[in-house]
């Protein structure tokens, strides 16, 4: 019998999980350890924080779910790993609190035969000074209680304008490393749609903000793919959409203190600048979440096991841009230094970014932190699974099932307005998603057959189908392993 | 700044051509997802 615990259930502790649960006998546990009673889509949290969706649709209660399928939960969270165990537990262990019921605040140590850690990152608002979501005027919408309040916040901007009141909004990156660019794109062309909706455009000045070189980079060095009959950059087709659109934009910007209505800013050139808001929606820095991690005789091996987040088997030895191969991205998620431990999703240490690192005139580092959207994460937690599932079965170590990120494509539909009939939605696939230079050189590193956009009401169409089968699936319901990651 | 000709929003926007659309793109990104994925290290040089 082995006990399997996956620490998160988000996108891909989830899948990990059902994968698991779906292929194991019941003489195997299958335990999840998740501080969130709920399970959110996060992609549609867009959608909530401009009042279209209702967060109730995004999101249901795992414990239910778990009970029926059999898979054990625990609704507490990682505080620290013990490897070897220690003087009195045998095992390997977690130690977590519980955060909720008549256990919260007490700890436990959570023995494992295999620890699947899918933590994702730390919202680290706190690394930009002012930036606390839903204070001074700045919101976030990366999760459904902050996509909530964003809603709110953009409500009573809206009923200012309709009052007659002119208003500045700001949308972006908060920080001068922040990810998730594509998520912060997605929302500033919602609100332009809604803010058309409302017959209140002409009233709004709307401004990109992002760590970002060039408009398009999304944290993946910029995209070359093919659009109808043409090959066009990510950043000519951003561009072309803002320009329609009359948003406005300021690149290479490390955002570094937010005050009531002000984002403060160093750019490239290291000048201090300031932007004047009455909306704000910035994404923060994304990090490890500070664990610590002891041997058997309790001596910190934190960094045996972390590097802000959890290494892999990336290739981690520091090396210029020009240097890069796809070859650093790992392909298995198994930790070097403890081989029953993976890390898929967000929570893995990647070996370095995707788009080219950049200074500030001042020194500061000024370029977005790689992206590991949705579908990796869902990818990369199934094969954690696959791989787990055919070393119980068959006694021994497998690592047959591989996906470097350099070797997977991606598909970014990214919503440019609600609505059935009026919604609009940049469809964006790419592969692979970290660029391959050697194997594609004249088309920046992607394969032009398989990285192509698109433009329009289909994509709407093709984000609300997502967000439905993707909630179906996370449900379990029947036949939900046939919908691909 | 328009930068989007009528002709092309008209593509955009018509629900009968982008029911098309939403088939192909759902087809072409099925092809993608199902096109696999796997490690690249075999082929370091
Ligand atoms: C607004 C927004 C829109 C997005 N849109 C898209 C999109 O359209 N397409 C796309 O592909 N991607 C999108 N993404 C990215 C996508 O949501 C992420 O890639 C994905 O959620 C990562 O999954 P994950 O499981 O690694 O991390 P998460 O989803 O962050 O899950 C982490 C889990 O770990 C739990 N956890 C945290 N701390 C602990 C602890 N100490 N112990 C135990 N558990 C813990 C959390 O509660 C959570 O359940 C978007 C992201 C945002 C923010």
């Amino acid at each position: 019998m082995s006990k399997i615990v996956i620490l998160g259930a988000g996108i891909s502790g989830h899948v990990a999980a059902t994968h698991l649960r779906r292929k194991l006998s019941k003489k195997h546990e299958v335990v999840v350890v998740s501080p969130n009673s709920n399970y959110q889509w996060v992609p549609s949290n867009i959608w909530v924080g401009i009042g279209r969706m209702k967060s109730e649709k995004i999101i249901f209660p795992l414990a239910p779910l778990y009970k029926k399928k059999g898979i054990k939960y625990k609704q507490a969270k990682a505080i620290s790993f013990f490897p070897e165990g220690d003087k009195n537990e045998d095992k390997p262990y977690v130690l977590a609190e519980y955060v909720m019921g008549e256990n919260a605040g007490q700890q436990e140590k959570i023995t494992y035969d295999y620890l699947i850690n899918a933590t994702g990152p730390k919202l680290n608002f706190a690394a930009t000074e002012g930036l606390i979501p839903g204070k001074n005027k700045a919101y976030s919408v990366c999760t459904y209680t902050h996509a909530d309040h964003a809603w709110q916040g953009l409500e009573k901007v809206i009923q200012d304008m309709k009052a007659g009141k002119k208003a500045k909004i700001l949308i972006g990156t908060g920080h001068a490393k922040s990810t998730c660019q594509g998520a912060a794109f997605e929302y500033i062309l919602n609100v332009e749609k809604e803010l058309v909706r409302h017959n209140v455009r002409d009233m709004a000045e709307i401004t990109w903000i992002s760590n970002e070189y060039s408009l398009g980079d999304f944290g993946m060095d910029g995209v070359l793919m093919s659009y109808g009959d043409m090959i066009m950059k990510s950043s000519d087709l951003v561009e072309m959409i803002f320009e329609d659109r009359d948003i406005k934009w300021i690149l290479g910007a490390a955002v570094n203190k937010i005050e009531d209505g002000i984002a403060h800013y160093e750019n490239l050139e290291g000048e201090q600048k300031s932007e004047n808001y009455d909306f704000a929606m910035l994404i923060p820095a994304f990090s490890g979440h500070g664990f610590k991690a002891y041997d058997k005789n309790k001596n910190d091996i934190t960094e045996k096991l972390f590097k802000g987040f959890m290494i892999v088997d990336a290739d981690y030895t520091p090396k210029p841009y020009e240097q890069w191969t796809v070859q650093d991205w790992p392909e298995t998620y198994q930790n070097p230094s403890y081989k029953n431990i993976f890390v898929p999703g967000i929570a893995f240490a990647p070996p370095h970014t995707i788009s080219k690192p950049r200074k500030s005139k001042n020194g500061t580092d000024i370029f977005p932190a790689p992206p590991r959207t949705g579908m990796p994460s869902g990818i990369t937690a199934k094969l954690v699974a696959e791989n787990i599932i055919d070393a119980i079965k068959s006694g021994k170590e497998s690592l047959n099932h591989k996906g470097s990120m350099g070797n997977m494509g991606a598909a970014c539909i990214a919503s440019a307005g609600f609505g059935f009939w009026k919604g609009s939605g940049i469809s964006i696939t790419t592969y692979p998603i970290v660029p391959d230079f050697v194997k594609y050189p004249d088309s920046h590193g992607r394969h032009l057959g398989k990285t192509f956009g698109a433009v329009g009401l289909a994509g709407h169409w093709l984000k609300l189908m997502l967000h439905y089968a993707f909630i179906y699936k996370a449900k379990m319901k029947p036949f939900w392993w046939l919908i691909p990651e | 700044m328009k930068r989007i000709s009528p002709r092309m929003r008209f593509r955009m926007n018509n629900p009968f051509l982008q029911f098309f659309k939403f088939i192909i793109l759902s087809v072409k990104i099925m092809v993608i997802v199902a096109g696999g994925h796997g490690g690249t290290r075999e082929s370091k040089s």
